[in-house]
């Protein structure tokens, strides 16, 4: 289960920040809100793109379909990308209500991703890759960067 | 009706599907004020027509709808099923379950042996159907959950209280001998309210509450066997009525396992879900220690202050769940649909309009209580499960009508 382990914990990473932000907004404190969302942002893209570049080619790779599971996160992530930049505007006008309102949606939406990446897509990856190709995209993914 | 492709692109079911589920309930929540002014104090006995009508109207009539609704939205995510054809498929439903809550409750009232027919033909194909098309998808799980395997054994509890169901309504309507009725009743009161309800609840809060609020998983351990425990608790209650008590200790050691959860949570802000979760939580713990107490003292007011705070504690999860649901799917369907204007989350319902539900369904629920000891404020309790329910109907209705409003201005992203 290492991939599964390696991702969950990431998807954690960013729920702490992303709280941190939130927190932040909240209390009017509008340049640590922007350090913070910055962080969460930075942390979620470049989790994106170990997925996009590594993880999902590896699963393309092993079970042949580009068409299926991997098709759809990335649409998710899409989504997700969306959501990021209308927070990053609102932030700059510093709209506390439509940040929250905002976060509000993107902590759902996340969540959701999250779950089906975490029961089924990581979970079929440790199933269907093998042993050493693991360790492989494990440690391509460790490498990439934003 | 349901398909799996593991990941679906269909993230969640059509607005019109959920949201006309979550309207049917809150009308018949505004019924349940009236017939709380029509019955008034009788409904504190249990075994009178006001009881069984109010009861029934609550549990199925408006926990039932919710909880399908809530169900619907579910488990796209909880199990990647999606619902396949659902608007009209999800009517096949609804429309006979109506029928069924509706001549149930005519049932009670005329006494009449046909009504309770109806009732079991339509109630039992209705629930049946969903009851199995729900299994046969989250069955099929490779890998289960907390929440998945929560979801499933309450599902199964539901199954029983309904075939219980249908020997009650068999003996009522003067078929079948009722040898057992009163022992069928107390399994079928025990299923419905612990297996199914009960249940259910903790399962969404093994998901939601980590996921909505940021807080520390639940132990493994919990999360693997609560719903196994629970359940073969259930059963064990059935031939030893004394492990009742272990099974409310139960209830109340994850309540206040989830009130602990809730404080330790990252995002700080607090807003009326959280307010829903926690009274919730609090009035299942009241009202497992009342049960408990009951045991040992049977004085009724005891158990009619149970009663209403089990009735609190899935009301006010059920209303947490809606004021996260309903404007999600309004934002999230014309979002993914490419509409400019898609309104915003607060911009559906406002966290204030939440926080003033709040004030009004804490007020009921201790209005109730109170009437038990001053039987004339059974009225001021009617009239407010009347403004409660009134409230959400109309966020549903505004919803609904703020969304065909963007989807008919038709200004929206063409996809290539």
């Amino acid at each position: 289960m290492i991939i599964s382990n390696y991702m969950k914990d990431e998807h954690r990473e960013c729920d702490n920040l992303f709280a941190n932000a939130e927190e932040a907004v909240s209390l009017g404190e509008w340049e640590v809100a922007e350090e913070k969302f910055i962080a969460f942002s930075n942390e979620t893209l470049t989790h994106f793109k170990r997925e996009e570049d590594e993880l999902f080619p590896a699963f393309e790779e092993q079970t042949g379909s580009s068409q299926g599971p991997t098709m759809v996160m990335r649409y998710e992530h899409e989504q997700v990308k969306g959501l990021i930049g209308k927070m990053a505007s609102v932030i700059e006008i510093k709209d506390e209500d439509a940040y929250l309102s905002l976060a509000e949606s993107m902590m759902i939406l996340l969540q959701q991703h999250n779950m089906k990446e975490e029961q089924m897509l990581y979970a079929m990856c440790d199933r269907s890759l093998p042993q050493e190709m693991k360790e492989a995209t494990l440690a391509s993914m460790k490498a990439v960067e934003l | 009706m349901f398909k799996q492709n593991g990941l679906s692109l269909e993230q969640a079911p059509p607005i019109i599907v959920v949201f006309r589920l979550f309207f049917m309930a809150s009308i018949f929540g505004i019924i349940s004020g009236f017939e709380i002014l029509y019955y008034q104090n009788s409904i504190f006995n249990s075994n009178s027509i006001g009881a069984l009508t109010l009861t029934h109207t609550l549990t199925l009539g408006v926990m039932l709808s919710f909880m399908l609704g809530a169900l619907f939205q579910m488990l796209p995510v909880v199990a990647g099923v999606v619902l396949d054809f659902p608007i009209k498929r999800s009517l096949s439903i609804q429309i006979p379950f109506l029928i069924g809550v509706v001549s149930l409750l005519f049932a009670f009232n005329l006494n009449h042996k046909y009504l309770y027919i109806t009732s079991s033909i339509f109630l039992g194909f209705s629930l049946f159907i969903a009851i199995f098309m729900m299994l046969y998808r989250l069955l099929k799980i490779p890998n289960h959950t907390p929440s998945s395997r929560g979801i499933i054994i309450a599902l199964i509890s539901l199954f029983v209280t309904i075939l219980l169901a249908i020997y009650l309504t068999k003996t009522l309507s003067g078929y079948g001998d009722g040898l057992l009725y009163q022992e069928i009743k107390n399994i079928h009161i025990h299923f419905g309210l612990f297996g199914w309800i009960g249940l259910l609840i903790f399962s969404i809060a093994f998901q939601v509450i980590e996921m909505f609020y940021v807080t520390p998983a639940y132990p493994k351990a919990i999360g693997k066997y609560f719903a196994y425990f629970i359940f073969f608790l259930l059963i064990a209650t059935v031939f030893y009525p004394i492990l009742n008590n272990l099974l409310y200790i139960l209830f109340i050691s994850f309540a206040i396992l989830t009130l602990y959860r809730l404080s330790q949570k990252k995002r700080r802000l607090s807003d009326a879900t959280i307010l829903f979760w926690r009274m919730g939580l609090i009035s299942s713990i009241l009202s497992m220690v009342l049960l408990i107490t009951y045991s040992l003292q049977p004085i009724i007011e005891i158990l009619n202050i149970a009663y209403i705070s089990f009735i609190s504690f899935g009301l006010s999860i059920v209303f947490a769940m809606l004021y996260k649901i309903i404007p999600f799917l309004t934002w999230f369907h014309l979002n993914a649909q490419g509409y400019f204007k898609a309104p915003m989350m607060h911009e559906v319902i406002h966290p204030k309009t939440a926080k003033k539900h709040f004030w009004i369904h804490l007020s009921t629920v201790i209005s109730l209580i109170i009437s038990i000891f001053i039987p004339i404020l059974i009225f001021i309790s009617g009239i407010l499960v009347i403004v409660s329910f009134g409230w959400i109907a109309y966020q549903i209705i505004h919803a609904h009508i703020l969304y065909k409003k963007i989807e008919d201005s038709g200004e929206k992203f063409e996809f290539s």
